[in-house]
Parts: C-alpha cells; sequence; structure tokens
C-alpha cells in the first residue's frame, strides 16, 4: 500500500486499490474462451472498447463481439518496480488478438519475449487478463 | 494574417519544492518573461495557460498576482504537451489577429501529488493494468531492440549525451556528475531495458513566454510555424511504436508551415522523458530514417558540438518534467540559444531552432497530442 490518500484526501482518480475511490472499470473482460469487445458491422474494424458511439474508423455502427483468446505479441517487457499494489517483476505485453484487436496483457512469467511469439489468455488477475506461452498441440 | 513572434521567456528554477505554492512558482517565470520582452503587464491582453494536474483554478490563482485582470484567459490540458499547446493557441490567436501580446505560462508542481509507488490512471484501460509511463516506453524500446538491434549501449548514449549538457543547466534538477554508458546500464532496472538513469524525474516548475505580432524590435524571435495535433488511433494496423505517428504528423505540418526540410535545423529541444523517446521523436522529426535515430547520440551527431544539437538543456533527463511546464522550458531554451544567450551551453550554429513536446499516456493511442514549432531570429 503507498502513501496515497493517507491523511490527506487526493484529487486524482486513483482507484480504490490504493486508497481512491472505485472507478468504472475500462480494461477488456475475459468471458469464457473470449475477450469481449467491438467490431464494426460494415468495416469489420475490431476494438477492445465497449460503448462506442460509432466505429471510430468508419462510423457505422459497432456491434459487440467475441475475440479469440490467441494471439501474437506486438512488443513485451518487465516492469522492476512497484506500481499501485503490483508488486515486481512483472511481465506486460501488447498482444495482437487473432483477428481482433491489440490489448495489453500481464504475462503469466515474466519475460521479454519478442514479437510474433505466440500467447493465450488464461485467465485474469484482480481484472488484468493474463497471458501465457501458448501451447499447441 | 500577422506573423506572430516570440518577444520573451522566463522559468522557475526546475525540482521538488514541496514547501513552495504553485503560484509562486509560476510568477517567477512570468516575472522574467515580461522583463526578458520588455512589457508592461497592462500591454497583456490575453493569458493561456498550460498545466496537468492544475490545481483547478491555478490560472486564476496565478492571475490574482499579476494585475491583469479581465481578460480572456483559458487552461488547456493535452499531458505533457499542455505548455506548448497553450503557446500553439497564443501563436495562433496572434497570427489571425485575435490578440496583441499574449502571456503563455505553463505550470507544474508534482512532489505533494505523488508518494510511494507511481499510481497510473484508473480510469484508463492500460493504467488501471498497471502499466506506468517508462512501461510505456520500454514497450516502444522492446520493439525497437527487436526490430532495428537498438543495443542498451545506443539508449544509454542519449541519457549520458543530456546528463552532460544538464551540468551547464543551472535551472536543472539533476546537475550532479555526468554519468558514463557503464553507469547508466548499471543503474537500477526500471521497466526492461530502461534503467533509472534513463528515465526523466518528476518536477515542480513553470515556464512562460509572451507572444505578440512584429513591433520591430530586432530582439524579437519570428516563430516560422506552430503545429498542434491530437492522437489518432494506434492498435494493431500501426506499424510503427506508439508516439511516433503522432510526432510525424506535426512535424510534417511544421516543416511545410516554415517551408523548411528536418537538414535546416540548427538545434532541437526534444520530449527525452525516457532515452528512447529522443530515439523515436528524431526519426519521427525527420533527423534520421526509421530505424536509424540511435546511432545519433553515439556518433556525435546530436552533441552540443554536433551537426544537430538535441536537448543542449539537459533535456528532461536533466531538467526534470513538471508536465505543464515542460514545454515552455524547452521553448525558453531554444530562445536563449538562438539569441546567443544560451552561455556554456551555446551552440555554435543558432539560425533555426524546433521544439517538440509529445504528451501520452491515453491507450489505444498513439499520443494525446503533440506540438511541433520551428523558431528563427530576424535576419
Amino acid at each position: 500500500m503507498s502513501g496515497l490518500g493517507v491523511d490527506r484526501p487526493i484529487k486524482r482518480r486513483a482507484g480504490s486499490a490504493v486508497g481512491g475511490l472505485p472507478v468504472a472499470d475500462s480494461r477488456p473482460v475475459l468471458a469464457g474462451d473470449a475477450v469481449l469487445g467491438s467490431r464494426c458491422t460494415a468495416c469489420r474494424y475490431p476494438s477492445a472498447q465497449r460503448e462506442l458511439p460509432w466505429c471510430p474508423v468508419c462510423y457505422a455502427p459497432a456491434a459487440e463481439e467475441r475475440f479469440a483468446v490467441t494471439g501474437a505479441v506486438w512488443s513485451s517487457t518487465v516492469v522492476e518496480i512497484p506500481v499501485g499494489t503490483r508488486k515486481p517483476p512483472f511481465g506486460l505485453a501488447y498482444v495482437d488478438l487473432d483477428d481482433g484487436p491489440r490489448v495489453l496483457v500481464h504475462l503469466a512469467e515474466p519475460a521479454v519475449l519478442g514479437p510474433g511469439a505466440r500467447l493465450r489468455i488464461t485467465g485474469t488477475d484482480d481484472g488484468d487478463l493474463v497471458a501465457a506461452m501458448e501451447v499447441r498441440a | 494574417m500577422t506573423e506572430p513572434m516570440l518577444w520573451g521567456v522566463g522559468t522557475s528554477a526546475y525540482g521538488r519544492f514541496p514547501d513552495r505554492r504553485v503560484e509562486a512558482l509560476a510568477w517567477e517565470a512570468v516575472a522574467e518573461a515580461v522583463r526578458d520582452a520588455g512589457v508592461s503587464p497592462g500591454e497583456i491582453d490575453a493569458i493561456v495557460v498550460g498545466s496537468v494536474f492544475g490545481p483547478p483554478g491555478v490560472a486564476t490563482r496565478v492571475q490574482r498576482g499579476l494585475g491583469i485582470p479581465g481578460v480572456p484567459m483559458w487552461t488547456v490540458e493535452n499531458a505533457c504537451a499542455s505548455g506548448t499547446s497553450a503557446y500553439h493557441e497564443a501563436a495562433e490567436a496572434v497570427r489571425l489577429g485575435r490578440f496583441g501580446c499574449v502571456l503563455v505560462l505553463g505550470v507544474e508542481q508534482m512532489s505533494t501529488l505523488f508518494s510511494g509507488a507511481i499510481v497510473p490512471e484508473a480510469t484508463d484501460p492500460e493504467g488501471a493494468s498497471s502499466l506506468p509511463l517508462p512501461g510505456l516506453y520500454a514497450l516502444q524500446a522492446q520493439r525497437y531492440v527487436a526490430e532495428f538491434g537498438v543495443t542498451p549501449e545506443q539508449l544509454a548514449a542519449v541519457a549520458v549525451k543530456n546528463k552532460r549538457n544538464g551540468l551547464d543547466n543551472p535551472r536543472a534538477q539533476l546537475r550532479s556528475a555526468a554519468p558514463t554508458v557503464a553507469e547508466v546500464l548499471a543503474s537500477r532496472m526500471i521497466a526492461r531495458p530502461l534503467t533509472f538513469l534513463q528515465c526523466c524525474p518528476t518536477s515542480d516548475g513553470a515556464g512562460a513566454a509572451i507572444v505578440g505580432g512584429d513591433r520591430g524590435n530586432r530582439r524579437d524571435l519570428r516563430i516560422e510555424a506552430s503545429a498542434m495535433v491530437s492522437g489518432a488511433l494506434w492498435d494493431h494496423r500501426s506499424a510503427d511504436v506508439w508516439g511516433f505517428a503522432s510526432v510525424a504528423r506535426a512535424a510534417e505540418a511544421a516543416f511545410a508551415q516554415a517551408g523548411r526540410t528536418p537538414a535546416e535545423i540548427d538545434l532541437l529541444e526534444v520530449h527525452d522523458a525516457f532515452t528512447i523517446g529522443e530515439i523515436i521523436t528524431l526519426e519521427a522529426v525527420g533527423i534520421a530514417p526509421r530505424g536509424e535515430g540511435a546511432d545519433l547520440a553515439p556518433s556525435g551527431h546530436t552533441a552540443r558540438d554536433g551537426a544537430q544539437p538535441v536537448n543542449p538543456s539537459g533535456g528532461l533527463l536533466s531538467r526534470g518534467h513538471p508536465l505543464g511546464a515542460t514545454g515552455m522550458a524547452q521553448l525558453a531554451e531554444i530562445a536563449w540559444q538562438l539569441r546567443g544567450e544560451a552561455g556554456s551551453r551555446q551552440v555554435a550554429r543558432r539560425r533555426v531552432g524546433l521544439v517538440e513536446t509529445m504528451g501520452g499516456g491515453a491507450a489505444g493511442m498513439d499520443g494525446n497530442a503533440c506540438v511541433v514549432t520551428i523558431l528563427a531570429p530576424q535576419t
């Protein structure tokens, strides 16, 4: 627990995990074997954002979509400092989901993975998507 | 149309000043800018303020001490580009004839905002997932390592150069001995591959400027171009790392407006919040081809005595990064350099200078905003 919010009110939406007030969660949602998001009904643009007013690419209506939980690493890093309630080291990666959007995931095992490495989202941790190396039968 | 001119600049010192009032930091910068411009506060007919964390109403609290009542005034928040976004609005307002003399202020006090571990913005998907700013830049860096073979030594060379430059900046937050490449790489790892000495410190400080039209003063600097762009989608279709495209858009617009090419720029102050940031920015601005920016610091090209000095002030890596004030600090350095008033930091060639400030961090966008401005002394 950081000193945030201790002894004085803060003016930053830090989130309830670190002493602030809770805020609406904007992170991608894992629902069984799919990541929930939106897809354009016209140009098929995929987005991890929900509640979009329209497709941000072509302005056609966007509809809810279920995206694959597998994809390829775009870039990754290992964070070696505490961030909020997260204790180091923890791995983060941008993953381009198969036929889907680019999302940020936590890595089950902290490591720097090269672009193109295959990952599978295996679950969540405190609301964060968690991914591990994809094992193909 | 009126060509806007930069009449004067001023800054506070940069560092951690939790005991100082935000207004006092601002007044220090404003007083210097007003003196530098040789104007009376009563001549100022508009005020534009850039600040991220305010507090709300910070512009009015600063105004309280200035004796400039009733003029149009507004506050701009564009993350790290807040200060130069305010400056851009002032320059455009003068260009369009809306005002004749505008005070621009960038101000931030961060030492009283954060304690302990940094907490990213919880309303942002990536902030909620505990992605810190150094992590965002580390993801850029790892992509460059994989795609272009950027080495740890090339990254560290940026920190060595800028921290060495910062030794000559009496207002910089960090003015200890300049580290070696080995020392930069041996400092604590923050987010692989970025070590502690490759990250700018958070700071308190203010920067101010007076922008107006041509008043026949030879000391005033011509604002040849000022361009501000907001972010665009950064997603699975993006070939470039986060941030690259927004800087490129702003730079392209600024060069078109000035009728200049990157090769004509004598010196630059750019957004080196992290070492990789300077490398990517210089590619996006066009100083180096895509994928070749990492050679600029090790080769000496961007050294203070190099062909195109970058961050002769010491950059954010030395000066610190008071978000809303950073762009104004960059602008002040370029102004002093172009006038030949930069003392021990003075570069040799000073016909045209460029400032680039990029604000970012919102998930899924290639930046919150980016400002590029090109200035030149009158010939």
